[in-house]
């Protein structure tokens, strides 16, 4: 049998439910979004660098000319090296039998034995390993292809034939593009295909795991230098350097940081929480005096008062637990489930999280604790008869005697308001610790929700500047070169076409003054006055049609080189041989991609012996839409197919900037989630504020009845109140906005893009929040509002 | 402490009061107790330097117009207010206390033992069963095992005649069965004194009447009733009469 005092306990949780559920609800909403968050930060860390582990990651990847199996039986022996494969990567573009939708993806050629070495891949359907003249597609690839097993696809090879090969199976790679969103997609063939591909049996990719250091970043650089000296020693060239650890995911500091975000977001939707429970509470005491003053009068003393109400509390953390703990874990998963899916790695499988539970757990019972205890322990102390009389424990005092300046008569107002106005105004300063707390709330949910719009404006501006430097509306890549006027004159009788610029491009490494490896290099060389890149200069100067050994690199080279200045010669390692070159300027670009650069193409040509010729064309076209983009490019490669020229690829321009924005629509959507809880948050605060605001009012309700007032006319009074509330906190949220807009950005910028970027603000934000806000506002105060009107004249009165 | 006797039901009758002269030993001393309320608009003396002695078994009524110090005296002797200045000294359960010597909590407690508090509007919790609001009493002292305060509180519920309600919340009830009730909490930890502030002003002639057998009842069975009225024709059913105006003693 439950004793009197917990049965009081449970009365006060059960009897006012909707009370019972704001309360709840406001917690559950914190301890969700922490549980979510905490366990997908733990699922993540924990599955992404085990799943790609598992995976047998290559520290070492580099890009060759081609070599045999004899010369790689040698890198086999090379010291450190535990495992090495060879691979041929061909870029090819395919399409289903009979579609006109052609695909550019990477084919991969391997021995049937290595498909369990290095980089392994995940089986989704079919086989894993393909026979002759069959291929596997990587899920991505399966995606854009959308092609079913056994199924043909139609490859078209470099010398422009054409090959059919059959679909055996769908995997996911976790590894070989892992964290390059713009890495072309993969398919899978064995190294006899090749032969049917027009291709030659030789590797030109190398694989390699290194036998000591493999999470040291050093030690990997260091033993791929090695390696790459014994290559060159072999009279075989280095394109291209990538390196892994093998427990690390490359993206793994990319998704913390987004996760460290959302995780800073849900700790203030917690907080923001606990000034609601503070609100609700100190509401529930006030309530509750003339029940303090009886267990007073009859015994009760404050220690066993203060039990009763902390035990009220933990009712409330501990149902919001039930709610929250459950969803949690489903969301945590689920979300895991999502960045899994867009990173390209697996779940390790459904866990329930220890660490996100316990912390769910103490953020339920501890936060409305704390942020209770307080009212509580002010609502147990005090005396029976301020308890009867009603007066406020926490000092906010009722005024129930007028203060002698009050009983002047008082002067004409300067300036007509309508008197229910004025009351209302009066009510919405007359709790000014309850005004503060909602106000907070509201304020903070407020200026997070106008922030995340000017995150969002300021993301897509800045992707809208990487743009500048790729302003061509359709780029045209050919498997073997042309001369610029041959392409020029051609694609000018395309309609739409304004202007055609050959581009030339290579690859370097850029070395450390003692010769090691710092970093990947590729630099594009549009011609010195093209009008299809605008960049954005920092320092220096943009290449001019003279330079010589000479480039403007990107803001990401200074990560390397923090003092690199205009004028400073860096080493480059081009086709195996170190040059010095001149750094003339440098640009604003993300340094996502490694570091960009850019030399003449009149130089580049000359140097790679394309002059007057290149692989690669960019063209302007009236119409810049992405739209007519992709009709262009289509128009293009039709035309220049049938004018007999090799094109491996005509690109709408948009295409990649489009991919990228679209990555970062779902961490704005994840911000504006977060931000809408918190909006969430704070109208649950309002709707509480004002339904306590009446209920300590109904008296006052009853004798405006009694002297005539209308259902409307209290109805506007109530309504109004929560409106000034609503608005007065969009003012405060619009303010607080801007420094939530510069950290909010700052953060996401430097994890997304590894540089800080300009800040833009969208009045977008603050006026869909305003909107928003009174609306809230509307409907927060219409229940309160409505159940005020309800009340006859004799309840009213009746009241306390 | 408890006594042990038996609970009488009220049906027995009341004793002629009026023929209890016999002198009886000093429970309350009340020593020259002010009560002064101070506000925006000024203090406003409530007691003005009262003295008066409360003696064991009596049934004490204190008269007196509306705002004439009543309450305020009877929450003086009670602690539930705390004074301005003068003193109020309890010999109840075996000790002398200073009344408004205690702290708050100590002096819940206390109050909880030793006095029986009876007010115009009730104050039971509404949310508590008519037996859950007696039990509450027994509950927060501590001073019947479970079981005892079941039985005990079931005990008291007969003696108010209201035993076949006990799984009733008040609110389903009449205004004088919650009076009865509110007795019935009153004795929960069987006290020696009962203190009713106006128990009869919110209630019809009948059912006031039933109230005053209670009580009469009570101080029948050894208890000291100290009750508070405006209702100057009640006057002849007290043992002892003490009249209040304007926060002093009167002669009548």
């Amino acid at each position: 049998m439950m004793r009197p005092r917990w049965r009081k306990v449970f009365s006060d949780l059960l009897d006012n439910k909707l009370r019972t559920l704001l309360v709840v609800i406001s917690i559950a909403v914190g301890v969700l979004s922490i549980g979510v968050i905490a366990g997908t930060y733990v699922i993540i860390s924990e599955d992404m660098s085990v799943s790609y582990a598992a995976h047998q990651p290559a520290n070492i990847e580099l890009r060759t000319d081609n070599f045999d199996e004899d010369f790689l039986a040698t890198i086999r022996n090379t010291p450190d090296i535990a495992q090495a494969d060879g691979r041929r990567v061909v870029n090819l573009r395919v399409r289903r039998v009979g579609s006109n939708q052609w695909v550019t993806l990477d084919l991969v050629a391997m021995d049937a034995s290595e498909v369990d070495h290095l980089n392994r891949l995940d089986p989704i359907s079919g086989a894993t390993v393909p026979e002759r003249r069959e291929v596997i597609l990587e899920r991505n690839a399966f995606d854009d292809l959308k092609a079913a097993i056994g199924e043909e696809l139609e490859f078209e090879l470099t010398d422009g034939s054409r090959k059919t090969l059959k679909v055996a199976g769908i995997v996911q790679d976790p590894t070989t593009s892992a964290g390059d969103f713009l890495a072309p997609p993969l398919a899978y063939i064995r190294m006899e295909t090749l032969d049917d591909l027009h291709q030659p049996r030789l590797f030109n990719r190398l694989y390699a795991t290194v036998s000591r250091g493999q999470d040291n970043d050093d030690e990997i650089r260091e033993i791929a230098a090695q390696l790459r000296d014994r290559i060159e020693k072999g009279d075989h060239v280095v394109i291209r350097t990538r390196l892994s650890k093998t427990n690390e995911h490359p993206m793994a500091s990319t998704v913390n940081a987004i996760l460290g975000i959302l995780g800073a977001l849900g700790v203030l939707i917690v907080f923001l929480s606990s000034s609601l429970i503070a609100n609700t509470l100190n509401a529930l005491l006030n309530q509750h005096l003339r029940h303090i003053g009886v267990m007073k009068l009859v015994g009760g003393r404050s220690q066993q008062i203060l039990a009763m109400y902390l035990a009220l509390i933990l009712s409330f953390g501990l149902l919001a637990l039930a709610i929250s703990a459950p969803l949690g874990g489903q969301g945590a998963y689920a979300l895991s489930a999502f960045i899994a899916g867009k990173m390209g790695f697996t779940l390790l499988g459904y866990r329930i999280v220890p660490i996100a539970f316990i912390i769910q757990a103490t953020v339920a019972l501890v936060v409305p604790i704390v942020s209770g205890i307080l009212p509580v322990i002010n609502g147990s102390r005090i005396s029976v008869q301020k308890a009867f009389s009603g007066d406020m424990p926490s000092g906010e005092k009722r005024r129930e005697h007028a203060k002698p300046a009050d009983t002047a008569p008082r002067s004409r107002p300067r300036f007509f308001l309508p008197r229910p106005l004025l009351i209302s105004l009066r009510n919405t300063f007359r709790r000014k610790r309850r005004l503060v707390l909602t106000l907070f709330t509201l304020t903070m949910g407020g200026a997070i929700f106008i922030a995340v719009f000017n995150v969002r404006v300021t993301l897509h501006d800045y992707i809208g500047q990487i743009g500048k430097y790729f302003l061509a509306d359709v780029t045209l890549d050919f498997d073997r070169p042309y001369r610029l006027s041959e392409v020029e004159q051609a694609a000018m009788k395309v309609p739409g076409v304004v202007e055609v610029e050959g581009w030339a491009f290579i690859s370097a490494e850029i070395l450390f003054p003692d010769g090691m490896p710092a970093d990947n290099l590729n630099i594009l060389a549009p011609p010195a006055d093209s009008a299809l890149v605008a960049p954005v200069g920092l320092k220096g100067r943009w290449v001019h049609a003279n330079d010589e050994k000479a480039l403007a690199v990107s803001e990401a080279l200074l990560d390397k080189f923090p003092d690199l200045q205009p004028g400073d010669n860096i080493s480059l390692k081009i086709d195996g041989k170190e040059e010095a070159w001149q750094v003339v300027g440098i640009f604003k670009f993300t340094g996502r991609e490694g570091v960009l650069a850019y030399a003449p193409y009149e130089y580049i040509s000359r140097r790679t012996n394309l002059a007057n010729r290149a692989y690669s064309f960019h063209v302007l076209t009236t119409d810049h839409s992405r739209k007519n983009q992709d009709s262009m490019a289509e128009d293009l490669d039709k035309y220049f197919r049938q004018e007999g020229f090799h094109i491996r690829e005509a690109r709408a321009g948009l295409s990649r900037m489009d991919t990228a924005a679209e990555s970062l629509d779902i961490l704005v959507t994840f911000l504006l989630v977060m931000a809408l809880l918190t909006a969430v948050v704070g109208s649950m605060g309002l709707t509480g504020t004002m339904g306590m605001n009446v209920l300590e009012r109904t008296r006052e309700i009853g004798i405006m009845r009694a002297i005539g007032a209308n259902d409307f006319e209290i109805i506007r009074t109530v309504i109004i109140e929560g409106m000034v509330i609503g608005i007065i906190s969009w003012f405060l949220g619009a303010l607080l906005s801007f420094p939530f807009t510069v950290m909010l950005s700052t953060i996401v910028s430097l994890a997304i893009f590894y540089t800080p970027i300009d800040l833009v603000f969208t009045p977008s934000g603050f006026f869909i929040w305003l909107g928003l806000v009174i609306v809230l506002s509307v409907v927060a105060s219409a229940l309160p509002a409505r159940n005020a009107a309800r009340l006859t004249i004799r309840e009213v009165l009746a009241y306390e | 402490m408890p006594s042990n006797r038996k609970i009488e039901p009220i049906s027995s009758g009341p004793a002629p009061l009026a023929e209890k002269t016999a002198p009886s030993p000093i429970l309350i001393e009340i020593h020259n107790v002010v009560k002064v309320y101070s506000s925006a608009a000024g203090d406003f003396t409530a007691l003005k330097g009262i003295n008066a002695q409360v003696g064991t078994g009596e049934f004490l009524g204190i008269i007196g117009k509306s705002g004439a110090g009543k309450s305020t005296l009877l929450n003086m002797i009670t602690g539930v207010d705390h004074l301005t200045s003068g003193e109020v000294i309890a010999h109840v359960g075996g000790k002398t206390v200073s009344v408004h010597a205690m702290s708050e909590n100590n002096l819940a407690l206390w109050r909880g033992l030793n006095f029986g508090i009876v007010y115009q509007s009730f104050q039971l919790l509404p949310m508590l069963t008519l037996v859950d609001n007696i039990l509450f009493p027994m509950d927060l002292c501590g001073l019947y095992r479970r079981r005892a305060s079941r039985e005990r509180a079931m005990e008291l519920l007969r003696l108010v005649e209201l035993e076949e309600h006990a799984r009733k919340l008040p609110n389903f009830i009449s205004g004088g069965q919650q009076q009865r009730v509110a007795i019935a909490r009153a004795l929960a930890n069987d006290p020696p004194v009962i203190v009713a502030d106006e128990p009869t002003g919110s209630l019809d002639s009948a059912t006031a009447d039933t109230i005053f057998q209670v009580f009469e009842h009570l101080v029948e069975n050894g208890k000291t009733i100290i009750m508070v009225t405006h209702d100057n024709s009640l006057a002849p059913r007290f043992s002892r009469r003490l009249y209040l105006a304007d926060g002093e003693m009167a002669a009548t």
